[in-house]
C-alpha cells in the first residue's frame, strides 16, 4: 500500500458511514452530499439508497418511460368511440362538458365533434382495440395494458408535463426518475443511473423539452437526469481533446491523484478521497459510454425489428435500442422523449408521421425485451401529458382539422414487471371526454411506478424548506387493478 | 428577554457538560418537537385541522375538548397529549402511525418535563426581535465580538480554535471570497510583501474597494433574484434587463445601504422624482419567467408572475416558506392563507397583462453607459477580421489563376457538373419504381395518397457538395400522379450507410432553392422549396399553381463537402407525406455533384459549365462576368478564405449584437394601473377561484404595520426593513456569512421559521443582525467585521479527532473548506491565465458551451455562438443565461426559475469531465502554460513553479515537483514522437499567433496546467 494513503484512507473510512470502496455513483453521490452541510442526511445502504429501501420486494429492476410529448391523441389511438360518428358536426352536449375549461386557442370557437379519424382494429386473445395508425402495437396487445382512463389537472404542455414527471405543475419538484434514483441508489459502477434519450427531429419546435423534465429539483443535483445526446461526444465534456491520447489522460490523473491523495493527508479532508473516485469514474464512463451507445455490434436482426429509423441514430427507434441497452447495463431509469405530438391541425398526416417514427419501435422494444426475459423486470411506460378533445379544432371536416389539448381523460399504456398484460383498464364517456370508470389520476401513476420498484410513495419524502416533500405530493394511490 | 437569553446559555453549558437534564426552553426545545410531529394537524392551518385541536397556541392546547385537554400544566399524566403519544393503541397513539412520524425517547422526555414545569409558552426564536447580548464573559482583553461568541462555544465543546491559515492561503481566501477572484498577480506580491501586522486587514480594505467585489455579490443577488436574459418558457424569448444586473453591481460597490437597496427594488418608481436608475431597480420583481404558451389563459400567467413575487420575498428577504400558504394556511408558522393574499396585493396592480416576450409590459426605455466598451472591444475584433478577409481574398487570387488555368484545357471536351445517381428504388407503400440508364425514374402501379420514394446509390465522385431533384413530366404529359396532374413533396433526407453497419448517418443540407415554389399561403402551407428540410409534413415544395406539364428543378446544398468512403452508399429519401394527400410525383431524376459554390445554389449553368460551352483557349479569354462567377466557385472551395470569411462574418454577428447594448433598451420594470386590480384569496390557490376580497396587508406575527404608512409597495419594503422586522437583517447576516463558512449560521438560509434549522450561534447571529441595522444596513462593514475575525481566518485543516467530533464545522474550530462555486472556477481559470477581460457590466456574453446544446432543446430553431476576440473572457455574472437550457460549464449553480438561495455542493464525475475537457479550461492551460515558458524558456522546474504559483499562490514542495516533473516528462516524450498530436492539442481557443514551431513543449506544459487547474486546492476554498 502507499504509505501516503494510509491517513487519509483511516480519516475516510471512519468518516463515512460505510464502507466506501465500492464506487457506485449514488455512493459516491452520498459522499458528496455530506459535504453539504446543510443537509442532515439520511443513512444511506452500500449501493448510495436510503437505509430501509426497498420498502418492500421490488417487482421492477428499471424503469423505461417512453415519453411522448405535446398530448397524443387517444381518440385516433386507443379509445374507440364508434357511436361518435353519428355526431360528426353536432355541437359537444353542455352535460359531457361541465364547464371544462379550453385553451385560449379554441375557448373562443364551437366545440363541434370530430368523431376519431381512424379505424379500429381487435389484436390478440385479449381482443384489445388499438387505432389503426399504430398496426405494431396491435402485435404486443397480450403483452401491455393499456389505461384508457388517465386524467391529469393541467391544460397547457409545460404545466402538464411537469406535472406528469414531478407531481406538481410548476418547475422546481424533482422528477420521478431522480426520487427513484435517490431513493435506491445504483447498482452500476459505470454509468449515470438515470439516463434521458430525446430523438432528434429536424423541425424547429418552439415548444422545447425543458431540462426541469428530468430536474433534480431540491434534490442534490446528482439526481438529475443524465441526457445522452446524440452526438459524437453522448454526456456533455465526455471526449477528451483532440491531440490528448487515452494515455496521456491516464498519466495525468495519476498524478492529479497523487497530489489530491498529498493534500488530503495535509488537510484531512474526506471530501478529497471522494474527489479522487469521481475522476477515476469520469475516467471510466469515457470507456462505458461509447461502447453504450456504438451500436455497431448489434446484429443486422435488431435494425429489422425496430424498423428502418432505428439505423438512424438520434432516432426514437435508435433510442428504443440504447434503451435496451442501458437496461441490460443495470441503469435504474431510462427516459426517451419523443416530441410533437401536439396536432392542432392536420391531424392525419401529421398524427400518423408521429405514429411511423414511433409504433414499431415501440411494440419491439416489447418483444425484445420480452425474448431476454428482462420484461418481467422492467417497467415500460408509454404516454404524454394529456390526451385531445372530441371536438375539432378549426373546420372540423376540413383535413385540416385537429384537436385542442384535452386533460380530463386520456390513454397510456404500461407493460413489463408486475402489470397485467392483456388488459385494458378504465373507461371514458361515449365522447372520450370524461372517465366513467376506474379514473388514474396523474399522481396514482406515480404512486403505482413507484410501488414497482419496491417504494412505497407516501414514504420516500424529502425535507426542503421544512415540508416533507413527495413525488405525490399528499395525493395518489397505487393501481392496483392493474397489478399481477 | 435578558433572562432568558441568560437561561439559555445556561442550558446550552449544561448539555454540553453532560450535568443533570437542563430546564427546558419552550422555543428552542419544545415548539420544534410539537411543529415536526403535530402542527401538519394540529397548527395553524384550519383547513387541515384534525379533531378540531391546535397546538400551535397555549390556548388551543389548554382547551378543554370532550373533557379532555391536551395539556394540563404542571401535569403530565392528565395531559392527553403525553398519555396518546405514550399509548401502545395503534388507534389512539400519536402521532398516528400513517404520518410516518415517531418520537424518540429523548423528545418525549423534554415533553414531559416542559409540562411538569407547567407548560410555559413563547414565540419562536426567529419571531422576536433580536437584541444585542453582552460579549460573553472570560473574553480576554477587549475581542473581536465573532470571536468572543464562537470561542465561547468552543470553550463549551471543550474545543480549541485552530491556528491561523498561511498567509497564502489567506490572501487566496480573502480575493476569493470578496471578489469572487483569485488575487491578482500585483495583489498577491503587494500583500506577500507587507509583513507590517495589520496586513490582512489591508488587503480586506483594498478588495472591498475592488470593482470585482460588485460582481461577486450580484452573482450572489442574481441567482436570489432568478434573473435570467430569457423568459423561460415555450418560445423563451430574449429580454433586455441587463442594465438592471449592472445596477446591482454598482449598488454593491457604492455600498448602497441595504434598505435602500430594498426599497428601490420594490418600489423606486414610486419615489418622489424617481430617476431613471431608481426606476430600473424595480426590473427585480420582473425577472421571473414568463409563459407565452399559446393556450395559457394571459392572467392565469399574470397570477403565477405575482405569486413569484410574493414567494421571492419570503424566501429572500425574510427565510420564510411562503409558497405553503399560497394553497392553504401554512402548517407550521402562523401566516395565514389570507395574510399570503394581502402581500400579494402590493403586486396585484402592477400594469402587466401577463403576456411574455415584447408583450411583457411596462418596459422603462434606458440606455446603457455601459454597452460602450464592449463594441468598442467588439469593433477591434471585427476591424481585425475584415482586414484578413480581404487580405485572404486577394491572397487567392494566385491560386485562382492557377487553378483557372488547369481547368481551361479539362472542359475542352465539354464539361457536366452533374452525375445522375443510378441503384436501388424503394416506396413505403406499394409504388412501383425502376430506372433507365439516364437515371430517370417512372413511378407506376399503385397510386398510393401518401409515399415515400428512397434511391440508394453508389457514385464515383470523388466528394458531394450538393444534390439536384429534376422532376419531369410522365409520357401521360404531368410531373405528379395526382388528377390535378401536380406533385406535393414534404420533406427529403439524405443519408449515408457504411456497408459494414447497418447504422446510417444523416447529412446535414444547408439550403434549397427550385425554379418555381408555389404560394404556400394559397396552398395551405405546400409551396417553398426550403420546406423540405424541416421534417414538417405540413409544409413543402408543389407545382400547383402552374402548369403541370412543366418540367421542376430543385437544388440541394450540403452544408459540409460529403466524401463517401469505399462501398459507402448514399441514400436520397423523397416524403410525399401532405395533408392533401393524392400528390405524389410521376417521374425525376436524382443528380449529385462535386462543384462547389454557385453549382449547387443557383438554377443555371454551372461555372465550369459555362466556361465549356464558351471555349476559351485562355484565362485572359474569359469574360468578367464568368470570371466573377469562377472566383465565386473557387473561393467557396478555399480554405483559407473560408476560413478568414466566416470569422469575419462573425464578428460581424458579435458587433452588431453589441451595437444593439448602446441604443434605447425595454427593461422590464414596475409600474402601477392606474385603477388598481381588486385582489382576492385564490381558493386552493387555484388562479380562477376567487374567495374573499382582501386589502394591501403585511404578515402580522412577523411584525406589525407602521400607522400612517402608506399602503403601497413602498410601505411594504419599509416594513421589510422596518427594526420591527426580526427576520430581514438575521436572514441577510446568515446569506453573508455563507460566503465565508460555506454555511449559515442558520442552516436553511431558506426557512428560519419553526421547520427550519436554529442557528448554531444563536446569540451571534443577533449580534451581527443588530450592528447591520444599526449601522445603516452598511454590508461592508458586517463583511469586514466577519473577515478580520480570527474565527474566520482559522487554517481550515481537520485533525481526526476534530473530524469526529464536527465533521460539519458547526463549532467554528477550524475554516471552513469548500469547493468554490463553478462559476468562480470558470473566472478563476481566466484569472490565472492571465486571459480575463476585466471590462465592468455591458450585454451578456456567451462563454464557451459544447455544440448543439440549444439545437437539441429547441430542435434546431436556436443556436448558440460562443463570443469571440476580447468578449469571450469576460467574467461569468456576464455569461447569457438561457433559463430552458442552463450554461453547461456551471455546474451546482442555482437554475434561475425561481429564488434559490441555498447553494448546492456536490461531487460527481461530469464535474469532473467538466474541469477536464470543456474548452474554457483547456485554453487557460495553454495560456498558462505560454506564460510559464515566458518566464523560464529553460527551466523546467522554474516554469512548473510558475503554474503553480500562479493557481495556488504557492510554490510546489520537492514531492509535488516530483509529480509534475513526472506528468509533464511523460507528455514531452508523447509530443516529441507525434508533433501532429501536440499541434491539434495546443489548437484550443482562439489564440492562433501560437509559436507552433514549439507546439510539443507547449503542450505538455498545457497538460500539466490542466492537471494543475484540476486539483482538488485548485478548486476549493481552503
Amino acid at each position: 500500500m502507499n504509505p501516503l494513503l494510509t491517513h487519509s484512507e483511516a480519516v475516510t473510512r471512519r468518516y463515512f458511514l460505510g464502507q466506501c470502496t465500492g464506487v457506485s455513483l449514488g455512493a459516491m453521490a452520498l459522499e458528496g452530499l455530506l459535504q453539504n452541510a446543510a443537509a442532515s442526511e439520511p443513512e444511506r445502504n452500500a449501493v448510495g439508497g436510503l437505509t430501509g429501501l426497498p420498502h418492500f420486494a421490488a417487482k421492477a429492476k428499471r424503469v423505461i418511460f417512453l415519453t411522448q410529448s405535446g398530448g397524443p391523441s387517444q381518440i385516433e389511438l386507443f379509445d374507440e368511440k364508434p357511436d361518435l360518428a353519428k355526431w360528426a358536426g353536432k355541437e359537444l352536449p353542455d352535460s359531457v362538458r361541465q364547464g371544462q375549461r379550453l385553451t385560449a386557442m379554441t375557448a373562443n370557437q364551437k366545440q363541434l365533434i370530430l368523431p376519431s379519424r381512424t379505424q379500429f382494429r381487435r389484436h390478440g386473445q385479449s381482443g384489445a382495440s388499438v387505432g389503426e395508425w399504430l398496426p405494431h402495437l396491435g402485435k404486443v396487445a397480450d403483452d401491455i395494458c393499456i389505461i384508457k382512463s388517465m386524467h391529469t389537472e393541467q391544460i397547457n404542455h409545460a404545466p402538464a408535463m411537469t406535472f406528469l414527471l414531478t407531481g406538481h405543475q410548476l418547475p422546481g419538484r424533482p422528477s420521478v426518475g431522480g426520487w427513484a434514483s435517490y431513493g435506491l441508489g445504483s447498482t452500476n459502477r459505470n454509468l449515470p443511473d438515470y439516463i434521458v434519450l430525446i430523438s432528434k427531429m429536424q423541425r424547429p419546435s418552439d415548444q422545447p423539452l425543458y431540462d426541469h423534465y428530468w430536474g433534480n429539483g431540491f434534490l442534490p443535483s446528482r439526481y438529475q437526469g443524465v441526457k445522452l445526446r446524440n452526438s459524437k461526444e453522448p454526456v456533455l465534456y465526455l471526449q477528451d481533446p483532440e491531440g490528448l491520447p487515452r494515455e496521456l489522460r491516464r498519466g495525468m490523473l495519476d498524478g492529479l491523484k497523487d497530489l489530491n491523495q498529498m493534500r488530503q493527508n495535509e488537510t484531512g479532508d474526506p471530501e478529497i478521497g471522494t474527489r479522487i473516485r469521481q475522476y477515476e469514474m469520469a475516467y471510466r464512463m469515457q470507456t462505458s459510454v461509447p461502447e453504450l451507445t456504438d451500436l455497431s455490434d448489434e446484429p443486422e436482426e435488431t435494425f429489422e425489428l425496430y424498423g428502418a429509423d432505428s439505423r438512424r441514430p438520434g432516432s426514437y427507434a435508435a433510442n428504443c435500442i440504447l434503451a435496451r441497452r442501458l437496461a441490460e447495463r443495470g441503469v435504474r431509469f431510462i427516459q426517451l422523449f419523443h416530441p410533437d405530438w401536439d396536432h392542432h391541425s392536420r391531424l392525419t398526416s401529421w398524427c400518423t408521421a408521429r405514429c411511423r417514427d414511433t409504433d414499431q419501435p415501440s411494440a419491439a422494444l416489447i418483444q425484445d425485451l420480452k425474448r431476454r426475459g428482462m420484461l418481467e423486470d422492467t417497467l415500460v411506460v408509454w404516454g404524454g401529458e394529456f390526451g385531445r378533445g372530441v371536438a375539432g379544432q378549426g373546420d372540423w371536416q376540413s383535413p385540416e382539422a385537429g384537436r385542442d389539448h384535452h386533460p380530463r381523460c386520456f390513454t397510456m399504456w404500461m407493460a413489463g414487471a408486475g402489470i397485467k398484460p392483456g388488459l385494458t383498464y378504465g373507461r371514458t364517456d361515449d365522447f372520450s371526454y370524461n372517465v366513467v370508470e376506474n379514473g388514474v389520476h396523474v399522481h396514482d401513476l406515480q404512486a403505482t411506478i413507484l410501488q414497482q420498484l419496491g417504494i412505497d410513495h407516501e414514504r420516500l419524502t424529502y425535507r426542503f424548506q421544512g415540508r416533507d416533500f413527495r413525488l405525490t405530493d399528499v395525493h395518489g394511490k397505487v393501481v392496483k387493478g392493474i397489478l399481477s | 428577554m435578558a433572562t432568558q437569553l441568560t437561561g439559555l446559555a445556561v442550558l446550552t453549558l449544561l448539555t454540553a457538560t453532560g450535568l443533570a437534564a437542563p430546564p427546558v426552553h419552550f422555543g428552542r426545545d419544545v415548539l420544534p418537537i410539537l411543529s415536526d410531529k403535530c402542527f401538519y394537524c394540529h397548527g395553524p392551518d384550519e383547513s387541515h385541522r384534525k379533531a378540531d385541536r391546535r397546538l400551535d397556541t397555549r390556548e388551543g392546547a389548554l382547551a378543554i375538548k370532550d373533557g379532555v385537554a391536551a395539556i394540563v400544566p404542571g401535569k403530565p399524566d392528565q395531559s392527553d397529549l403525553f398519555s396518546r403519544i405514550l399509548s401502545h393503541d395503534a388507534e389512539e397513539v400519536m402521532p398516528p402511525p400513517k404520518s410516518n412520524k415517531t418520537l424518540t425517547p429523548a423528545e418525549i422526555d423534554i415533553l414531559k418535563r416542559w409540562i411538569a414545569d407547567g407548560a410555559p409558552w413563547g414565540k419562536h426564536w426567529a419571531f422576536e426581535k433580536p437584541e444585542r447580548t453582552a460579549l460573553p464573559a472570560g473574553s480576554k482583553g477587549q475581542p473581536h465580538p465573532i470571536d468572543a461568541f464562537v470561542q465561547d462555544r468552543l470553550r463549551r465543546e471543550k474545543l480549541e480554535p485552530s491556528p491561523e491559515a498561511p498567509r497564502h492561503t489567506l490572501l487566496r481566501r480573502l480575493a476569493f471570497d470578496l471578489t469572487g477572484l483569485p488575487p491578482s498577480q500585483e495583489e498577491a506580491r503587494r500583500f506577500m510583501a507587507d509583513t507590517a501586522p495589520g496586513a490582512a486587514d489591508r488587503l480586506v480594505d483594498r478588495l472591498l474597494e475592488s470593482p470585482h467585489y460588485g460582481e461577486r455579490m450580484a452573482m450572489w443577488w442574481l441567482d436570489g433574484a432568478r434573473y435570467s436574459d430569457t423568459d423561460g418558457y415555450q418560445g423563451d424569448d430574449v429580454r433586455e434587463n441587463w442594465p438592471w444586473r449592472d445596477w446591482v453591481i454598482d449598488a454593491f460597490n457604492s455600498n448602497k445601504p441595504f434598505d435602500q437597496f430594498t426599497i428601490e427594488q420594490f418600489a423606486g418608481d414610486l419615489l418622489p422624482g424617481a430617476t431613471p436608475e431608481q426606476k430600473l431597480a424595480t426590473c427585480f420583481h420582473r425577472n421571473h419567467m414568463t409563459n407565452g404558451e399559446g393556450g395559457r389563459d394571459p392572467e392565469e400567467s399574470r397570477i403565477d408572475y405575482v405569486i413569484d413575487r410574493v414567494n421571492t420575498v419570503g424566501t429572500l428577504w425574510m427565510g420564510l416558506t411562503l409558497g405553503c400558504t399560497q394553497c392553504h394556511s401554512h402548517k407550521f408558522d402562523p401566516i395565514a392563507h389570507v395574510d399570503y393574499y394581502r402581500l400579494s396585493a402590493f403586486f396585484n396592480s402592477i400594469d402587466e397583462t401577463g403576456a411574455a416576450g415584447k408583450g411583457a409590459k411596462p418596459f422603462l426605455e434606458y440606455q446603457s453607459s455601459r454597452g460602450k466598451a464592449p463594441l468598442e472591444q467588439a469593433r477591434a475584433l471585427l476591424t481585425q477580421r475584415a482586414g484578413e478577409e480581404k487580405a485572404a481574398r486577394l491572397k487567392a487570387d494566385a491560386p485562382f489563376e492557377q487553378w483557372l488555368e488547369a481547368r481551361i484545357p479539362e472542359v475542352k471536351k465539354g464539361f457536366k457538373a452533374w452525375q445522375p445517381l443510378l441503384g436501388a428504388l424503394e416506396s413505403s407503400e406499394g409504388t412501383e419504381l425502376n430506372q433507365a440508364k439516364d437515371g430517370v425514374i417512372q413511378a407506376q402501379g399503385p397510386n398510393p395518397s401518401q409515399d415515400d420514394y428512397r434511391l440508394t446509390a453508389q457514385t464515383s465522385l470523388p466528394r458531394i457538395t450538393g444534390i439536384k431533384l429534376e422532376v419531369t413530366p410522365a409520357p401521360d404529359g404531368s410531373v405528379g400522379r395526382s388528377a390535378t396532374g401536380h406533385f406535393i413533396l414534404t420533406d427529403v433526407k439524405l443519408q449515408v450507410r457504411r456497408p459494414d453497419t447497418a447504422q446510417v448517418r444523416e447529412i446535414a443540407i444547408r439550403g434549397a432553392v427550385a425554379d418555381y415554389s408555389a404560394d404556400p399561403k394559397k396552398n395551405k402551407g405546400y409551396g417553398d422549396v426550403k420546406g423540405l428540410l424541416d421534417d414538417d409534413p405540413r409544409n413543402g415544395w408543389a407545382s400547383v399553381g402552374a402548369d403541370p406539364k412543366q418540367a421542376r428543378t430543385a437544388l440541394f446544398a450540403l452544408a459540409e463537402p460529403l466524401i463517401l468512403a469505399k462501398g459507402e452508399e448514399l441514400i436520397f429519401e423523397m416524403r410525399q407525406r401532405s395533408t392533401l394527400g393524392d400528390a405524389n410525383i410521376a417521374r425525376f431524376r436524382v443528380l449529385a455533384t462535386d462543384q462547389a459554390g454557385p453549382a449547387t445554389t443557383r438554377i443555371e449553368l454551372a461555372p465550369l459549365e459555362e466556361l465549356a460551352a464558351q471555349s476559351v483557349a485562355d484565362p485572359a479569354g474569359v469574360e468578367p462576368a464568368l470570371r466573377a462567377r469562377l472566383f465565386e466557385q473557387f473561393l467557396a472551395d478555399h480554405p483559407p478564405y473560408l476560413v478568414a470569411k466566416t470569422a469575419w462574418e462573425r464578428a460581424n454577428r458579435q458587433f452588431k449584437e453589441m451595437q444593439r447594448g448602446n441604443e434605447k433598451l425595454k427593461v422590464m420594470v414596475l409600474a402601477e394601473k392606474k385603477v388598481p386590480r381588486q385582489t382576492h384569496v385564490l381558493v386552493r390557490g387555484l388562479w380562477d377561484k376567487k374567495g374573499e376580497k382582501v386589502q394591501p396587508g403585511i404578515l402580522p406575527a412577523i411584525a406589525p404595520w407602521t400607522e400612517g404608512e402608506e399602503t403601497t409597495r413602498l410601505g411594504l419594503a419599509r416594513w421589510i426593513v422596518s427594526r420591527d422586522n426580526p427576520l430581514t437583517a438575521r436572514v441577510m447576516v446568515n446569506h453573508l456569512w455563507q460566503f465565508f463558512f460555506g454555511a449559515g449560521l442558520v442552516r436553511t438560509p431558506e426557512d428560519f421559521g419553526l421547520q427550519g434549522q436554529q442557528p448554531t450561534h444563536p446569540e451571534l447571529l443577533d449580534w451581527l443582525a443588530c450592528e447591520l441595522m444599526e449601522h445603516g444596513w452598511d454590508i461592508k462593514h458586517v463583511i469586514r467585521l466577519i473577515t478580520t475575525s480570527a474565527t474566520y481566518r482559522q487554517s481550515s485543516h481537520a485533525s481526526e479527532a476534530l473530524l469526529a467530533k464536527d465533521p460539519s464545522n458547526r463549532f467554528l474550530a477550524r475554516g471552513a473548506r469548500f469547493r468554490l462555486p463553478s462559476w468562480m472556477l470558470r473566472d478563476a481559470a481566466l484569472a490565472e491565465s492571465g486571459l480575463l477581460n476585466s471590462t465592468l457590466g455591458g450585454p451578456p456574453i456567451r462563454p464557451y458551451q459544447p455544440e448543439g446544446v440549444w439545437e437539441e432543446i429547441f430542435m434546431g430553431r436556436l443556436r448558440y455562438e460562443p463570443s469571440e476576440g476580447a468578449l469571450q473572457y469576460r467574467r461569468t455574472v456576464y455569461a447569457f443565461w438561457r433559463r430552458s437550457a442552463a450554461p453547461t460549464f456551471l455546474f451546482d449553480a442555482a437554475q434561475r426559475r425561481v429564488c434559490e438561495v441555498q447553494s448546492q455542493r456536490t461531487n460527481t464525475p461530469l464535474q469532473a469531465l467538466t474541469l477536464l475537457n470543456d474548452e474554457t479550461y483547456l485554453e487557460a492551460s495553454r495560456a498558462l502554460a505560454g506564460a510559464a515558458l515566458k518566464h523560464a524558456p529553460n527551466d523546467t522546474d522554474a516554469a512548473l513553479t510558475e503554474i503553480y504559483r500562479r493557481v495556488l499562490f504557492r510554490a510546489p514542495s520537492e514531492l509535488e515537483l516530483g509529480v509534475l516533473r513526472r506528468t509533464l516528462a511523460e507528455a514531452r516524450t508523447h509530443y516529441r514522437q507525434d508533433p501532429q498530436a501536440a499541434r491539434q492539442f495546443v489548437a484550443h481557443g482562439q489564440d492562433r499567433a501560437l509559436p507552433l514551431n514549439k507546439a510539443e513543449e507547449v503542450a505538455a506544459y498545457m497538460l500539466t496546467a490542466s492537471l494543475v487547474l484540476n486539483l482538488d486546492e485548485a478548486i476549493t476554498h481552503e
